[in-house]
């Protein structure tokens, strides 16, 4: 006998694992995750492009432009240090209202998709772009600055410089926290259930508000797990793999003046 | 197929008949720390300058300002007559330093995700805007010239730093330099895999290459240089042919470091 007895057991299991719940509601809510993907995949590219534009303009070489710095460190500034939801919210319940907009603009309903998912992919690539822009700028801070000399020695200037030898060595030092971030930043699409778009959490939600019951959660859980669990082995993978580089002695010395 | 480098860079800079190079009393300060105080140096067309010293004097500064790498805060350098540094050193003069003068770093700095070939091509078609095929066709002949045609297709961790070393030199020739600088290229280096590197410079000297050789190898200095400088905190403490130098040193200075370096 258990503390709980069998019937708390059963309760129990009910709550979280109700079957025929889950098999009733496989549908609607796999058409959440649905759009809990695409969601993911579209502010994800954008993010990282975001980002990475962001981490170029931090290091603009020169005085003439400090603004320009400063602007991109007071932007990464802002955007990591306030919450996505509140973003979401600033976003969702502002731009309608902007009526110097057009109105595709500020109720953008495009390739068929309701404004909360535009609004959710604007607000996530604000927010992770500026986390992006600091994976990036880590990347591009690990590159030896003999690179840089080399380049510019032989008569690149900053751009060239970065464009064909800087950022494709830090693109690939910083793929894995790149994916961390990307994991992250699929969960957190789950905000945007706040403003009634119906992607998995508020799919699963709606299913427990009609009965009570959680399992239609639970499964939208698996669907997540199913999607991160591979993503993060294959994080460990990628940095492995740079750590066998690493130790192989692949980027040599660093001590000369 | 060969090529002759030199004798592309001595064409290429035919026009200007007086000193490739010439510094005139270079100060160089990192916040306290005063590194040159004061360099006067001449350098004609077709001469090897050794520059010799203990290290901290400043003698690798020295080349960082001759390219710009590190601008000078006092004094002047003439490049082919025209005046590079001061406080105006803008992107133009940078540009006009960079496509004459070459350098060849200690560590190498190859491109790690370029291989050989790209390492050599890249700046090519980059920079001085020449096509593909005729970047390729140099940077196989460069390489072919520094004896690593074998290894054009490998990726800079699978060679080694002698290797690595040549490829950098390649890269640097492929600019068409009018000047070469070399900073301590060898002390990365393996002490069987010196040689190499050394031959490779010998070579170049021999083809009338401009150069200016920051370098701890006194046998290399005796025999390629026609000049060594001896370098002592900052400033420049003897200079004269290297027999002179090497074996009958005046300074107090240059005694004592000779005796240091030659002793083992």
């Amino acid at each position: 006998m258990t503390i709980l007895g069998d019937s708390g057991i059963s309760i129990f299991f009910h709550q979280y694992f109700d079957f025929q719940i889950i098999s009733d509601n496989f549908t609607f809510v796999l058409k959440g995750f649905g759009e809990t993907v695409e969601l993911s995949i579209l502010a994800g590219a954008l993010s990282l492009i975001w980002g990475l534009v962001l981490a170029l303009l931090r290091q603009l070489p020169g005085r003439g432009l400090l603004p320009v710095r400063f602007l991109a460190i007071s932007y990464i500034d802002v955007f990591r240090g306030i919450p996505l939801l509140l973003v979401i919210f600033l976003i969702s319940g502002s731009i309608p209202f902007l009526t110097f907009l057009p109105q595709s603009v500020r109720i953008p309903e495009w390739l068929g998709k309701p404004d909360p998912f535009w609004y959710g992919v604007f607000a996530i690539t604000l927010t992770y772009g500026a986390y992006m822009a600091e994976v990036y700028r880590a990347g591009i801070e690990a590159v030896p600055g003999g690179q840089m000399e080399a380049a510019r020695s032989l008569g690149m200037n900053h751009a060239q410089a970065m464009r064909y030898v800087i950022v494709p060595q830090a693109v690939r030092k910083v793929i894995p926290p790149l994916l961390n971030d990307f994991i992250a930043l699929m969960k957190d699409t789950s905000l945007v259930s706040s403003i009634a778009l119906i992607e998995v959490v508020n799919a699963g939600q709606t299913v427990q508000a009609e009965t009570f019951n959680s399992s239609a959660l639970t499964l939208g859980a698996v669907m997540f797990l199913v999607v991160t669990i591979p993503l993060a082995r294959l994080v460990d993978r990628l940095i492995a793999g740079q750590q066998a580089r690493f130790q192989r002695g692949a980027p040599r010395m660093e001590s000369a003046l | 197929m060969m090529v002759d480098v030199a004798a592309n860079a001595a064409t290429a800079g035919a026009q200007y008949a007086g000193p490739m190079l010439q510094l005139e009393g270079i100060h160089k300060r990192f916040g306290e720390l005063h590194v040159l105080r004061g360099i006067d140096m001449k350098v004609d067309r077709g001469d090897v300058i050794c520059v010799i010293g203990p290290s901290g004097s400043g003698k690798s500064t020295l080349l960082r300002c001759i390219n710009v790498l590190e601008p000078a805060d006092g004094g002047r350098i003439l490049l082919e007559g025209q005046e590079i540094s001061g406080g105006g050193a803008h992107e133009g003069d940078i540009d006009f330093v960079r496509r004459r003068v070459g350098i060849v770093f200690q560590q190498f700095n190859l491109f790690p995700h370029k291989n050989a070939l790209e390492n050599v091509s890249l700046a090519q078609q980059k920079v001085l805007e020449r096509k593909p095929g005729e970047a390729r066709a140099k940077a196989e002949a460069l390489l072919n010239r520094v004896g690593l045609a074998d290894k054009i297709d490998e990726y800079p961790e699978r060679l080694s730093g002698g290797q690595q070393q040549r490829v950098a030199i390649a890269r640097a020739l492929a600019m068409d330099p009018h000047v070469m600088l070399f900073d301590e290229v060898t002390s990365a280096l393996d002490p069987e895999l010196i040689k190499e590197v050394l031959d490779v410079m010998r070579e170049l000297a021999d083809e009338g290459m401009t150069m200016v050789v920051v370098t701890h190898e006194m046998a290399f200095a005796r025999e390629v240089c026609d000049h060594v400088v001896f370098m002592d905190e900052g400033v420049i403490v003897e200079e004269g042919p290297p027999a002179q130098i090497l074996d009958n040193p005046r300074e107090e200075r240059t005694k004592r470091f000779l005796g240091l370096v030659l002793e083992h």
